[in-house]
């Protein structure tokens, strides 16, 4: 699975990298009309246009019937039970290309969510590191220790949470940091990546997943930990990012779902996509 | 000692709890004009005025004889530097009121920190009153405001930097007392004294405590007491926040918390809504937001501090007050309302309640002078690197910024300068005795920061609105009162049990006394049950205030009250009436009590106060004038807090209108 993550992981990151100095904005423009054309060039090979096109005539039709028959109240209900129907029948056709589009979308936006969704530390904040153990690892019996890369200074001695098998550590950033973290567990060593000092459009992972499938697909930023770790996931509080425009700070998923809509709607007719 | 003070009929805390109890929640508000464009001419000459409250000329100018205020006599010798006179009473709402209306307490109605209402005999608060919302829709326990409800300053007069902004004069008003909420001005101004935290208290901290002294505990404004039990290394509570406009009989906000303790190492997780951070004992968070829900979609956001007094052998966690958050203000405290949002997004959350430091704090030995001093050093840090961001981008016009660490320490750490005073500890006094000094230093500072920035059109103004004296012993008025015949209780109540006068016999009663430096004639038809005659009057009030002026205590020898003011003789305008009957002017060491303004009648008519809070400002005003410093000399002889407003005006060259009564001091 891991190999299917970092392949659009790598695509992803080709796509954006000539972005990577500008204003996030650029960067999620661009890749809110890739993804138009992309779902528009599926939607128009899966789905059965032809059938899409005269559903939505139907649809049309019964709107008209309703307003000419407005007044004939047995026409009326015919006609919404017809209308019903054909809206049925509109999303039946859309759910073959919809299941065949969720899964890469989920994948990307995955993908994207470590792009947009955070931003990194600035010299000065601090952060929580959280390690969960597996349970075959008890927290206040295994040894913990970590190995601070330069730059961040460890503030506070180990927290150990015995209910939720977790220990916690408060983390300073004196500076831009250049290597990972490591986290010591009875005498294995785990890494974990901090991104602190630079600016730029970069790939942000707040956690490093063990072999929880479902949580390696939501944070596809790191390789997973090793199978038999004491670790079942590292994590650190990254702070949430937002994108200002027009005085409102967007969640950049708000923002995505915006432009890639409006691309669609924009590039359908171009594409002669019936959607 | 907590034990003790619940004891008491009512704190000074408590009553202010009485006096605020409207909360941020039932005073939404449909907010202000969001812009406003503040004065633009460009006036060529500019004006600083550094208002640094309660500093206290007798100590300024020993410290400056010794060499430690530098900046303080550089600008005295550039110019001049003398006492200035205080308002009567020297209370800051009162003498604040004087420096921006320009006029005395007839003219703008703020008498004292509390008045009282002549229908109940109860206390109010002076400064502001919040009015909920009158209709709402009820729907089972749910409540649909259908109008909003309003927050009034009940100042009268009109503010100096509205006249300035009638001659399109810009202005800068940073955190000036008894201006809460801000009156309407395209000025910027950010309110300070008299601003409540979100609970609409003065300041309500919450600590958190397996003590067993402090089980149950709770004592009224200054804070409340949660009894809380560590169990498997954890703890779990709630945050009090304000009342809930949307349910039916407004009950209290609260957010739930979980605190995870280190089975060994001193450190634990706080974890609440989506915030968690990791503190070490005795170690201070930054400021946190809160959010309290009233129902879906409808929420106000806090902030506060955490701190971790002790992990163990006694679970002690302390949370300030939660202020209002500046960049989301749930009531008004800034014009424009974008100003305290600008100041947010610059320095990140800041203190906004009106006084930030928390005396109740120290005064209950949940925060020590350590603490409490690391707490109003992060008030004096912010307060300077705004100032230093106000200076930089000063231009034209005027810059009033206010200090509030002078008067909250003085009023905490007097009894460790003052060798005689009951409270006195000569440990403490090793430690802590140099703090009012090393305050009067930072002032200094801030002085020194802008002369740096003023050019030779500048003038610079350093003010305080009063000194400061110890406070030594507290004198009982309404028990003096009762003494004296001119209070009256209902037989058999016993005078030590009586708190908001609950056992007086109104219809024999001709006087007493609420509020700091206040005493009221019953006065038939102005107080519900008056009998005292208008005839009557003037021959009753003379009396009363022959008698206290002739108060000796026999512990010292000394008089109680050096002057005993006749409203109508010493304040003038078209609020005189409203004004209490008699003023206080107490001498040098002696105060009010803890209890009288809350009409209590304790057995001993004066009292040594061992309390933490021991220096204060409530005697005459000759015993404790405030300072005047300026870049150019004073030529007013013995000038007054009106009086600097007039010479404001007058270097901007405007004519001193009608309701003003100060005179130029240039």
């Amino acid at each position: 699975m891991w190999w299917l993550m970092e392949g659009v992981g790598f695509i992803v990151r080709l796509l954006l990298l000539p972005f990577s100095r500008f204003n996030p904005w650029l960067g999620l423009l661009f890749i809110s009309l890739l993804t138009s054309l992309f779902l528009l060039f599926v939607y128009k090979k899966i789905s059965n246009q032809e059938k899409i096109k005269q559903t939505k005539n139907q649809i049309k039709a019964h709107f008209l019937e309703m307003r000419l028959f407005q007044h004939d109240y047995r026409i009326l209900l015919q006609t919404q039970k017809n209308l019903l129907l054909a809206n049925l029948r509109y999303l039946t056709l859309n759910l073959k290309p919809l299941l065949v589009m969720i899964i890469p979308l989920f994948l990307l936006l995955a993908q994207l969510n470590l792009w947009f969704g955070y931003r990194n530390f600035s010299p000065g904040e601090t952060f929580l590191l959280k390690v969960r153990l597996t349970p075959s690892v008890e927290v206040d019996r295994a040894f913990l220790d970590l190995e601070a890369a330069p730059g961040l200074e460890v503030e506070t001695p180990v927290l150990r949470i015995v209910d939720e098998n977790e220990a916690d550590w408060r983390i300073k950033v004196r500076q831009p940091v250049e290597a990972p973290l490591l986290v010591i567990i009875n005498g294995e060593k785990y890494w974990k990546e901090i991104p602190a000092g630079f600016s730029s459009l970069q790939k942000l992972s707040p956690v490093r997943a063990g072999q929880n499938l479902w949580l390696q697909l939501l944070y596809p930023g790191e390789k997973p930990l090793p199978d038999g770790a004491y670790a079942e996931k590292i994590e650190i509080t990254l702070p949430e990012y937002r994108l200002s425009f027009l005085g409102i700070r967007w969640h950049w998923l708000v923002a995505y779902f915006l432009l890639s809509i409006i691309f669609a709607l924009a590039l359908k007719r171009f594409l002669k996509v019936e959607i | 000692m907590l034990k003790e003070k619940k004891d008491e009929a009512l704190d000074r805390r408590e009553f202010l709890k009485l006096l605020l109890g409207t909360s941020a929640g039932l005073i939404l508000s449909p907010g202000q004009a969001v812009l406003r464009t503040k004065g633009t001419r460009d006036t060529g000459i500019k004006v600083i005025v550094l208002g640094f409250d309660g500093m206290d000329p007798v100590i300024t100018r020993a410290l400056m004889d010794q060499g430690q205020l530098p900046a303080f006599r550089a600008l005295a010798s550039a110019g001049s530097f003398q006492p200035l006179g205080s308002s009567i009473p020297p209370q800051s709402p009162v003498a604040w009121a004087n420096f921006i209306t320009g006029t005395n307490p007839g003219g703008h109605a703020i008498f004292d920190f509390v008045h009282r209402n002549p229908e109940n005999y109860l206390p109010v608060f002076s400064a502001s009153e919040s009015i909920p919302g009158r209709r709402n829709l009820k729907l089972g326990r749910l409540l649909l405001p259908l109008s909003s409800g309003k927050i009034r300053n009940l100042r009268k007069g009109r503010a100096f930097w509205q006249i300035l902004e009638d001659y399109d004069i810009p202005a800068t008003i940073f955190k000036i007392p008894s201006n809460y909420p801000p009156v309407k001005t395209k000025q910027k101004t950010l309110s300070g004294m008299g601003t409540p935290d979100l609970k609409g208290y003065y300041g309500l901290f919450n600590y958190y405590t397996n003590e067993y002294k402090a089980i149950t505990e709770e004592y009224g404004g200054g804070g409340r007491v949660h009894d809380v039990y560590v169990i498997g290394n954890r703890v779990e509570a709630r945050i009090p926040g304000p009342n809930n406009p949307f349910r039916v009989g407004h009950p209290e906000t609260y957010v739930d918390f979980k605190v995870f303790i280190d089975p060994v190492n001193p450190v634990a997780k706080i974890v609440y809504q989506n915030q968690e951070f990791i503190l070490r004992e005795k170690e201070w968070s930054s400021w946190k937001k809160i959010t309290f829900e009233f129902i879906p979609g409808q929420s106000v956001t806090g902030i506060c501090l955490f701190y971790l007094k002790e992990i163990r052998p006694k679970f002690k966690l302390y949370v300030s007050p939660i202020n209002i958050d500046p960049e989301k203000p749930a009531l008004p405290i800034s014009t424009p309302e974008s100003y305290a949002e600008e100041l947010a997004e610059k320095f990140g959350p800041f203190f906004t309640k009106g006084l930030p430091a928390d005396t109740a704090a120290l005064e209950n030995d949940v925060l020590d002078e350590k603490e409490f001093l690391y707490q109003d050093e992060l008030v004096y840090q912010e307060s300077m690197a705004m100032l230093e961001h106000e200076l930089s981008r000063f231009r034209s016009g005027l810059l009033f910024f206010y200090f509030s660490n002078t008067d909250q320490r003085q009023h905490m750490f007097f009894r460790l300068i003052d060798r005689h005073h009951p409270a006195y500890e000569e440990r403490l006094a090793t430690e802590f005795g140099q703090v009012i000094a090393s305050t009067y230093q930072q002032m200094d500072r801030a002085l020194q920061l802008a002369m740096d920035k003023a050019d030779k059109n500048t003038v610079i103004i350093v003010m305080s609105d009063h000194g400061f004296n110890p406070f030594r012993r507290g004198f009982n008025l309404n028990t003096w009162l009762l003494q004296n015949g001119y209070h009256c209780l209902e037989p058999g109540v016993k005078p030590e049990e009586v708190s908001l006068f609950q056992g007086t016999d109104w219809s024999r009663t001709r006087a007493y006394g609420v509020g700091l430096n206040a005493l009221y004639l019953n006065l038939k038809g102005r107080e519900k049950y008056g009998v005292v005659r208008p005839e009557e009057k003037e021959r009753l009030l003379r009396e009363i205030a022959y008698k206290l002026e002739q108060l000796v205590d026999p512990k010292t020898g000394q008089k109680v009250i050096l002057k005993a003011y006749l409203s109508q003789d010493v304040y003038h305008g078209p609020y005189q009436a409203e004004a209490p009957d008699i003023i206080l002017g107490f001498n040098r060491n002696y105060r009010i009590s803890w209890s009288s303004p809350l009409g209590s009648f304790p057995r001993e008519l004066l009292e040594d106060n061992h309390q933490k809070w021991s220096g204060d400002h409530m005697s005459a005003p000759e015993v404790i004038p405030g300072i005047l410093l300026a870049n150019r000399p004073v030529k007013l002889p013995d000038p007054k807090l009106e009086d600097v407003t007039a010479g404001i005006l007058s270097l901007f060259g405007i004519k001193i209108p009608p309701d003003i009564t100060g005179r130029n001091i240039f």
